[in-house]
């Protein structure tokens, strides 16, 4: 320590203290905290603990997946799953069709413009006559502007979310990293971008891949300022916009060189300045508030969290400048980009900008004067670190250690956790500072995860009953997006939930009239391969072996697709009905009667015909053989059983 | 949720008719405990349709003697006067001009059962389309996370227990912002989707029907339980009437757009008597930055399918008139000057459109004032004069009989308008 001999030699020394003690406490505190998982004591067998464990971090438990995870032991999958690094070939063969998922937001922005600059381009360049606008020609209008894309590459941004709605699908269904997944679901949604906010959409495949998705199991504060950060949060809730009143002060761009009572001096000839200037411009300038107040209200300390409009203004003006750095060739902050080339990016950052990625830190537009937050003052010419400052301060907020311990414990445990367990979380999170998989290690190990009032008692949203339906019957899907139809149908538009708040996690939001039907529809229609672009074989998953009867059907399946739970109940209530002699003859008859556009190749020459005869408007009669469809794999009695157990509310329940 | 819940204890089924052979016996049960409740039809019906991407107010309604308007619009401006070229405005007031492609609404102007208010809009300036359609259907202009829509809060607001699934419907894909919050409403496409269905199998789904009914009846989850049974319900009441074959009333046409076809179900809803009070509609196409055009192009089209489609409906609900008032909105309007694509940018005021029995028609309410630069907002656009809160609270409380605005609209003091009869 003694090889310091300057002036802040003792100020860093100190510093170095801090951090290797941190480190102590850090390498101390993981030892700690060890899996020790109390199933047991709540009176689960290991099959059972498997089966609770895949329905909470996993997509739904794929036939012989408790066993599998029995075998590997709970406490070796839970860790695999919790480093969320497994290699996935598989999946990686299904996205490398889709060539946009990867893009930066610079490429992404270049390739997928938006709509309205376009169309400006497009007039601008010659494509389109301006007087052909003004006559009101829409036809010629299109072609020429779809002729413009063409040549010059650029792609219509509906194919770049329809392959980020795609590869959600897909990771969610096949990846062995199912917890990982489940996380990122889970954090996007905490911090909720949308696709119908324009200036944001494009940035948003971005954002899940590379602020959300890999650190879902790190350090809170981490998730925190890289959001806050991330070009798709900066768009959506405005904060790219927001500027105050800056006061440039001589002598700041050598702020690091200077003395403490130099620096100080400075601070105060800010702060002056400031007040001078705010007193003739009578206001705080160009200042949004909408992301300072979302970061405390939804992202940090929670509506009761204990902040004040005056925190939450004060806030805004430590986050004015920043914003976006210039996008692309074209695209957004071109301006800006101009300045930059013209200033230096050296100079910039002398005076105190930060270029980091797609991140400004716009001096010029931050508001330089002293600010108070909850209680913590921060002194006048503080810049780009204050920010950070405060966002670390809120991440560390005792608050917001109980809001997001509160928010984990209702994703993972019930819909009203306990508050003894969510204490427990919240003194993890802060005393580990705000490490997520530790927080995660203290839930798994208390009673209350394992306790019966947690067991089977969440309502699986839209996408995790279509995602464990897949799962559960191995389906191949070779068109992702015909899911999200049904997903969206049964009531979860994904990336497109317009609030900042996000879906809200609660059964009673998903479950309502319409809701249910459409879920109860989804497993008829899925079962019966009615879903295009999805492919499944049911008899293959009980090893080619055909059901006697339609009962032998629903026991033996409903077994294989909600494995570990007591079924029945559901079993005895659709006996009666499944025992009828006639009701196999009666289905196969129907459904050999009514089909036309059955996609089951075996049968496909049979449909053809049916479905001439249909059209040429004479034989109503049935020359579809049932037997050929059972062979097929897929009877109709089969997938009608399969069908019901998929719109049962057993399977609604997670 | 409550609220909800109360659907059997209500004995809706009874009042519905449905006959006792064809629901199982629990339903049975249920019907038979209880006596009939009000009638729904005392209850009235607020229909709001939402103009996505902001509708040029000062096309739709023109304040013709503008000599600013028109000297910052010359290819756009239309004049009341009769002319050579093209439809003319017609003329409301002396001072506002209707646009000649919605003179459908003529007549009911006239007849003092559409009012307009211009000059409507949010106080908070944005012109993002995302942050003005929030900020008005969350119905909190400078709050983002207000986790409810207003029209949610309306239906909390309502002072009686609902005694259906269907108390508030939107007729889209998904659920709108408006219709976010803790009170049941519900998103649908389209009514004939609204049952147990497999396509090419409906013996099929007939017998998956009855297994799932029996399945949600025995389940030990509540929530599962009730919505199932409502959702059984819910069929049988749209079941009674065969919706796809369904013959507007007076040989009205609705327009085959999507608002059209829209409302068309919402009249459907309404005659089932299904106990619907709130219910939501959209139209889109109005962000016109490009080729608007002026008695024809694409503003007139879009202003005359929204006036073709809401007077077919209210022609359609002739016997229904005194329970329902129409509202349109939109998140705010255009600049007053053309820009140089033959079209207009997003600005800040426009007007919007109530129709009812309970509205005081026939005139242009709020303010406009002469267009001259220096009355606009920040020198380009139609000032608001009206805060949409103003006017969305006066027709909730005073056609819904709600009167709590302190729950409608939070941090909202201002005062009615007087847009509506007492």
């Amino acid at each position: 320590m003694t090889t310091y001999n300057r002036t802040p030699s003792l100020v860093l020394s100190l510093f170095a203290l801090v951090i290797a003690f941190c480190s102590f406490v850090r390498a101390e505190s993981n030892a700690d905290n060890k899996l020790n998982m109390p199933y047991k004591a709540a009176g689960l067998t290991k099959e059972e603990a498997a089966a609770h464990l895949l329905s909470r971090f996993t997509y739904g438990a794929k036939v012989g997946e408790v066993e599998e995870v029995v075998k590997k032991g709970l406490d070796k999958w839970l860790k695999e799953q919790l480093e969320g690094d497994a290699k996935d070939e598989e999946l990686n063969g299904l996205l490398n069709s889709y060539d946009a998922i990867n893009l930066t937001n610079k490429e992404a922005e270049d390739a997928f413009p938006q709509p309205a600059r376009v169309n400006r381009m497009a007039i601008n360049q010659g494509y389109v006559n301006k007087d052909s606008v003004n006559n009101g020609n829409n036809k010629y209008q299109r072609e020429a502007v779809a002729a413009f894309m063409k040549d010059k590459g650029y792609r219509p941004q509906g194919e770049l979310f329809r392959q980020l709605i795609n590869q959600k699908i897909l990771r969610a269904a096949y990846t062995k990293n199912q917890f990982r997944e489940i996380m990122t679901d889970f954090w996007f949604n905490h911090f909720n971008v949308a696709l119908n906010k324009n200036q944001c959409a494009i940035f948003v495949p971005a954002y899940e891949r590379d602020v959300i998705r890999p650190n879902v199991f790190g350090d809170f504060d981490q998730l925190l300022l890289k959001t806050a950060k991330s070009p798709a949060m900066l768009m959506y809730l405005d904060n790219f916009s927001s500027s105050g009143i800056n006061v440039p002060v001589p002598g700041t761009e050598n702020a690091n060189t200077v003395s403490l009572e130099q620096r100080q001096k400075i601070k105060e000839n800010i702060q002056k300045r400031f007040l001078q200037v705010r007193q003739q411009r009578k206001g705080n300038g160009g200042l949004n508030e909408n992301y300072a107040r979302e970061v405390m209200e939804l992202h940090t300390l929670g509506v009761d969290g204990g902040y004040t409009q005056n925190d939450v203004t004060e806030a805004a003006r430590i986050l004015t400048g920043w914003t976006v750095a210039p996008m692309g060739n074209e695209g957004y902050g071109a301006a800006t980009q101009k300045i930059i080339d013209r200033i230096g990016e050296n100079n910039l950052r002398n005076k105190g900008f930060v270029i980091d990625g797609d991140f400004f830190f716009a001096m010029n537009r931050h508001d330089n004067g002293e600010k108070t937050v909850l209680g913590r003052k921060f002194e006048a010419g503080g810049g780009y670190e204050e920010g950070k400052a405060l966002l670390e301060m809120l991440a560390h907020h005792k608050s917001t250690a109980n809001f997001i311990s509160k928010k984990i414990a209702t994703r993972f445990v019930n819909d009203n956790p306990p508050q003894s367990l969510v204490d427990k979380l919240a003194k993890t999170f802060l005393a580990k500072n705000g490490n997520i998989k530790d927080v995660i290690i203290t839930m798994v190990n208390s009673p209350e995860f394992w306790s019966k009032e947690a067991l089977r008692e969440k309502t699986k949203s839209p996408f995790e009953l279509a995602i464990s339906t897949v799962r559960s019957l191995n389906a191949d899907i070779s068109q992702p997006y015909q899911l999200y139809t049904w997903i969206n149908r049964m009531g979860q538009q994904m990336y497109y939930y317009q609030a900042p708040t996000g879906f809200p996690d609660r059964g009673q939001y998903w479950i309502n009239t319409g809701s249910l039907l459409n879920r109860m529809n989804f497993g008829l229609a899925f079962a019966s391969q009615k879903i295009p672009g999805i492919n499944i074989n049911l008899l293959a998953l009980n090893d080619n072996h055909e059901p006697e009867s339609a009962v032998s059907a629903l026991e033996t399946y409903s077994k294989l697709i909600m494995p570990e739970r007591d079924l029945d109940k559901t079993i005895d209530r659709l006996k009666p009905m499944l025992n009828d002699p006639e009701l196999q003859q009666k289905v196969a008859d129907a459904a050999a009667k009514n089909n036309q556009n059955n996609q089951n190749n075996t049968v496909s020459m049979q449909n053809t015909a049916d479905t001439d005869k249909m059209k040429s408007g004479k034989g109503k009669k049935a020359i579809e053989n049932p037997v050929v469809r059972q062979q097929a794999g897929n009877s109709t009695i089969l997938a009608q059983v399969v069908g019901v157990i998929i719109g049962s509310p057993e399977f609604q329940r997670k | 949720m409550v609220t909800r819940r109360g659907f059997i204890k209500a004995g809706g089924l009874a009042l519905f008719g449905i006959s006792l052979g064809g629901i199982p016996g629990f339903l049975a049960e249920a019907v038979a405990a209880t006596t009939r409740p009000l009638l729904f039809k005392k209850k009235k019906i607020l229909v709001c349709i939402f103009q996505r991407g902001a509708m040029d107010g000062l096309m739709a309604v023109t304040p013709f003697n503008d000599q600013y308007l028109q000297a910052v619009r010359p290819t756009l401006f239309m004049s009341a006067a009769s002319n050579a070229k093209g439809k003319s405005l017609i003329d409301l007031d002396g001072k506002y001009g209707l646009h000649p492609s919605m003179s459908a609404f003529e007549q009911v102007f006239k007849d003092k059962r559409l009012a307009i208010v211009h000059g409507i809009g949010s106080p908070n300036n944005t012109r993002s389309h995302f942050d003005a359609q929030d900020f008005m259907e969350s119905g909190t202009p400078f709050k983002k996370g207000t986790t409810s829509g207003w029209l949610n809060r309306a239906v909390g607001l309502l002072g009686h227990e609902a005694v259906t699934p269907f108390q508030a419907v939107s007729l889209t894909s998904s659920l709108p912002r408006s219709f976010y919050g803790d009170n049941a409403a519900v998103a649908i496409r389209n009514l004939s989707e609204f049952n147990i269905q497999l396509r090419g199998n409906p013996k099929g789904a007939n017998l998956a029907s009855k297994s799932f009914e029996d399945l949600y009846d025995q389940t030990s989850s509540g929530l599962l339980k009730t919505t199932g049974k409502e959702s059984f319900e819910a069929i049988n009441m749209l079941n009674k009437t065969n919706v796809a074959a369904y013959k507007p009333e007076n040989n009205v046409v609705y327009p085959t757009s999507a608002l059209g076809n829209s409302l068309k179900q919402i009249a459907q809803l309404i005659k089932m008597d299904v106990g619907m009070e709130v219910a939501f509609a959209e139209s889109g196409g109005w962000d016109t930055h490009f080729n608007q055009g002026t008695d024809t192009g694409i503003f007139a089209r879009n202003v005359n399918d929204l006036s073709n489609s809401i007077m077919a409906f209210w022609n359609d609900l002739e016997k229904y008139q005194d329970q329902v008032t129409v509202m349109t909105m939109t998140e705010f309007g255009r600049t007053v000057a053309q820009n140089g694509t033959g079209g207009t940018d997003h600005g800040r005021a426009s007007c919007n459109f109530i129709l009812g029995n309970d509205v005081k028609g026939g005139m242009v309410h709020g303010t406009v004032n002469p267009l001259a630069k220096e009355n606009l907002e920040d020198g380009r656009d139609l000032a608001v004069t009206t805060d949409f809160r103003s006017v969305f609270s006066e027709v909730a409380d005073l056609h819904l009989g709600i009167n709590n605005d302190k729950i409608l609209f939070p941090d909202f003091s201002g005062s009615h308008i007087g847009m509506m009869k007492i």
